[in-house]
């Protein structure tokens, strides 16, 4: 079939109508950066990381995209979302990122309406699993979370340290195990909520005999084990790899039979002051750059196009399991009680 | 609030003429005083109003309910959780005492040597964030590595340590090492003032020296060692930092662990709300036993006339003297920051002590990362600001009060006390809630952490100016006026040079809890604005122990140097004693 120009010119005319119907994936970077430079500045509530990364990631950004100027706030996500939720209360939104551990807040604000829909083109090169995390289009994954088994390499060897999950129960870890508490940290949360789902609550009974050593956070226990108090623990890996590659004794197993990995969402607030700015922000950290930052960093890239920092293996390579958010919601608030009676 | 008269006014109202002869009469300094009560009232009220709204308001629609208080009481574990808080709020604050008071004496009533570097690393102890305090003591007393407990077994050959810091006793004892400063200062700051007239009285008449002390010199001050405890126990009540570290290990429920749970998802800051304000009851019936306690008696202490002081001289007992001041310090500040500083000047804490493993990189990477001078100096600016505008403010409350200016005294100061119970993350959102959205618009900026400082801390600069403006005799702000002078030239040429002492007593106890302060900081700080206490809780939540140890070094030695210059500056003035 011959294609005159008249026809191809009518269907570039379509397409751009199609673009002007569904902006979304019309919007080229350069109108993006365009319509952001206008707007100069984008304000990130972050939940995850730290202030550095933030401001490292910050810096990034307005090294790509001059003139756009990001000012990161890193809080624990709990204060994040209060603040979210009392600046929409006011009538103010501040943020136009927000980012948390806990997907539920975002289930919350979708409900709400107070999200923006949004996939940002770069979301095509997340790794497989985060892909499918996007809460029908409103997020996607900011930072995953990789919960795994830690020791301390002065006091356990290789061979006796435990791999997977139902080995901490063993009585020879009596008075030796620490981990965050389900009723302080949302990663912990949703550990309970696993071990609850594949092992029962038994589990917990049974290290409840054990005598662990009960944190706050799951990097609480960073300092318990390289202070000698106790030898292993829950940790994210993350955290375990940071301080390992500055000497430190410790050591990270993946459980054999899951890695629980904590997908945590990032999303645009709706009616905040830069809405392209916030657009370029969400597919900038969507892409390489981001990734990389995060691998520096010793967290988990995003990206099976950027190398986990060394020691880490790569999210393609590892069992992944994250309980379903709904039964995550469902599950957690009766686990918080009975975890209170248990470990008081 | 209506402002009497002075002199107690007789009014006659209705003849004409007399709204102009009593405008004429009105002195500038009602004005200064009616500026001072409507800031308190606007930096107290509008938050706490708001606390006390958001608290029967429904999660969903903001409708009137009472299910936020269902929601906070009907759990007995929150009710345990009370019982606990107070518990441990009462251990504290005794064993406080029992480590201030004696301290306090020793510094300012005797001839105990090295005073200037006990009372440096006193303020070491009170700059000490609980949170790292209560790390460094982990590293002391944990039951499995604790350094103590290590050295315990390795002398004994027990199996087991002798001390477990995971547990009530550990941190009634960790809380007390960094609260007992507030006693200490008050304490301190009242026997400054007391002249030894009194004491050197009894003695004539025959009274042994610990009579006297007990009799004369501890009744004298009780005013202050009391105020000093009311807020040990109050900020013990609201504290989250040592319980964070010690409670939850040790399995032990106090009331700002049952409150951080509520900012758990789902949300229930409001019930967090109506499970904080029933404290505002605690703190007015604190203030009732107070009442109780000093009855009627007086305690003007400093008079127009004039009165030496002299120090008891405790010839071989001076060393004892020093000894438990330095083992209460020793306990506070230089075991724990030893532990500290194995980690700060380690390359990787967990390998242990080696040449291999020193490094100054933790000090250098903080020393050069602009981002985090910023976040040292913006600390002590921030302080700073709020410690001026908390005694400022105080004072002028505190002289209203106790001169009886206004006839609600009593509701002022009911007032000026209420931030401090309030656990810091409770006021923190209510600060967010009323600071942030326009049209005050403040989040982001220095100020609204000055201002939230400036409220949450008030009460301490209130307790402390209460008791100076108490201890002097009216009759020579009298003088002043009978001569002509105005109330506030009276203010500023007797009772600020009267209460320097104490004024700048009261600076360094907002000074040193702000620069500290963590829960409400949490809330307000953005990028620009970070403070040394967010920083170490990223550090800690990063697994940097490292860093963290050194920050907590730098903040110490920073500190104490800031105290003992301030000391050689005004020493002299600061001790008040008449040549």
């Amino acid at each position: 079939m011959k294609i005159t120009r008249r026809a191809a010119t009518l269907g570039m005319v379509a397409l751009g109508a199609g673009a002007l119907a569904a902006p979304a994936f019309a919007e080229s970077e350069e109108q993006l950066y365009a319509a952001a430079k206008k707007e100069g500045r984008v304000t990130w509530y972050a939940g995850y990381l730290n202030q550095p990364i933030c401001e490292a990631i910050g810096e990034a950004f307005t090294k790509k995209y001059p003139g756009v100027r990001v000012f990161a706030t890193k809080t624990t996500s709990q204060v994040a979302f209060q603040r979210v939720l009392q600046d929409f209360n006011a009538g103010a939104v501040q943020a136009d990122i927000f980012s948390s551990t806990d997907a539920n807040h975002m289930t919350y604000l979708i409900g709400k309406g107070q999200l923006v829909k949004y996939t940002p083109p770069n979301a095509a090169g997340l790794v497989k699993a985060l892909r499918d995390f996007n809460g029908g289009g409103y997020y996607y994954p900011g930072w995953v979370g990789v919960v795994a088994l830690m020791y301390n390499t002065k006091k356990v060897s290789a061979a006796d340290s435990p791999k997977d999950w139902p080995d901490l129960t063993d009585p020879k870890w009596k008075n030796r195990i620490s981990f965050g508490s389900p009723n302080f940290s949302g990663l912990v949360g949703v550990w309970a909520v696993a071990m609850t789902q594949k092992y029962g609550w038994d589990y917990f009974e049974k290290l409840n005999k054990l005598n662990p050593q009960i944190g706050r956070s799951i990097d609480d226990a960073v300092a318990v084990l390289n202070g000698g108090e106790r030898d292993v623990a829950i940790c994210s890996a993350a955290a375990a790899f940071r301080s390992a590659k500055t000497g430190n004794p410790l050591a990270v197993n993946y459980a054999k039979s899951f890695t629980l990995a904590d997908y945590s969402p990032t999303a645009i607030l709706k009616g905040s002051h830069s809405p392209n700015a916030a657009k370029l922000f969400a597919n900038f950290s969507a892409g390489p750059e981001y990734s990389k930052i995060l691998a520096d960093n010793e967290e988990q890239p995003l990206r099976g196009d950027v190398p986990p920092p060394k020691g880490a293996k790569s999210l393609a390579d590892l069992t992944l399991y994250q309980p379903d958010l709904a039964d995550v919601e469902k599950l957690l608030p009766g686990i918080r009680n009975k975890w209170r009676d248990l470990f008081g | 609030m209506s402002l009497a008269g002075a002199e107690g006014g007789e009014t006659l109202p209705g003849r004409p003429g007399f709204l102009a002869a009593r405008l004429r009469r009105i002195e500038p300094a009602r004005f200064f005083f009616l500026a001072a009560i409507a800031v308190l009232v606007f930096l107290i009220v509008a938050p706490v109003v708001r606390l006390l709204a958001s608290s029967f308001q429904s999660v969903d629609d903001g409708s009137f309910t009472v299910a936020n208080y269902v929601v906070a009481w009907s759990d007995p574990r929150n009710l345990i959780a009370v019982g606990n808080s107070i518990r441990y709020a009462i251990e504290v604050t005794i064993l406080s005492a029992v480590f201030a008071v004696p301290i306090a004496w020793g510094v300012s009533r005797t001839d105990m040597p090295a005073k200037s570097l006990v009372r440096a690393l006193i303020i070491g102890a009170f700059i000490t964030p609980p949170y790292l305090g209560s790390v460094g003591w982990i590293l002391l007393g944990g039951p499995n590595a604790g350094w103590l407990n290590r050295a315990w077994m390795g002398l004994t050959g027990s199996s087991h340590g002798f001390m477990n810091v995971f547990s009530f006793e550990g941190m009634v004892l960790v809380t007390a090492l960094y609260s007992f400063p507030y006693i200490f200062v008050f304490t301190s700051a009242a026997l400054d003032l007391v002249s030894t007239e009194m004491e050197e009285a009894a003695n004539i008449l025959g009274s042994g020296s610990l009579r006297t002390i007990f009799r004369i010199t501890l009744p004298l001050v009780l005013p202050a060692i009391l105020g000093g405890a009311i807020i040990v126990f109050l900020d013990t009540i609201a504290l989250f930092g040592v319980p964070a570290v010690i409670a939850l290990p040790a399995r032990i429920r106090v009331m700002t662990l049952v409150l951080w749970q509520f900012f758990e998802f789902p949300v229930r800051a409001q019930a967090a709300a109506a499970y904080a304000i029933p404290l505002i009851l605690v703190t007015l019936a604190l203030f009732a036993v107070q009442r109780l306690v000093l009855g009627r008696k007086g305690y003007v202490a400093l008079t127009g006339k004039g009165g030496g002081r002299r120090f008891a001289e405790l010839g071989p007992w001076r060393w004892v003297m020093l000894a438990y001041a330095l083992f209460i310090v020793g306990l506070a500040v230089i075991g724990p920051y030893l532990a500290l500083a194995q980690a700060a000047f380690s390359r990787a804490w967990g390998l242990g002590m080696s040449w291999a493993n020193f490094t100054l990189d933790n000090f250098h990477t903080l020393l050069v990362s602009p981002d985090s001078r910023d976040t040292i100096v913006h600390t002590f600016e921030y302080a700073a600001a709020a410690a001026t505008l908390s005694v400022v403010l105080a004072l002028t409350i505190a002289y209203i009060v106790s001169r009886r200016l206004v006839r609600a005294g009593g509701l002022l100061t009911v007032l000026a006390m209420a931030p401090l119970v309030i656990p810091g993350i409770v006021l923190g959102v209510a600060f967010y809630a009323t600071y942030a959205p326009p049209p005050i618009a403040l989040y982001g900026t220095a100020a609204i952490l000055v201002i939230a400082y400036t409220t949450r801390f008030l009460p301490i600069a209130y307790v402390n100016s209460m008791a100076g403006v108490r201890s002097l005799n009216p009759e020579m702000e009298e003088a002043v006026r009978i001569l002509g002078g105005g109330r506030l030239k009276a203010m500023r040429r007797v009772v600020v040079p009267l209460l320097k002492a104490n004024l700048v007593g009261s600076w360094l106890l907002v000074f040193i809890p702000a620069a500290r302060e963590l829960s409400t900081a949490l809330f307000l700080v953005a990028a620009r604005t970070r403070v040394i206490s967010v920083m170490m809780l990223d550090l800690s939540e990063n697994g940097s122990f490292e860093t963290l140890a050194a920050l907590g070094l730098i903040l110490l030695v920073a500190t104490i140097i800031i105290v003992l210059a301030g000391y050689k500056l005004v020493g002299r003035d600061f001790m008040l004693r008449r040549s």
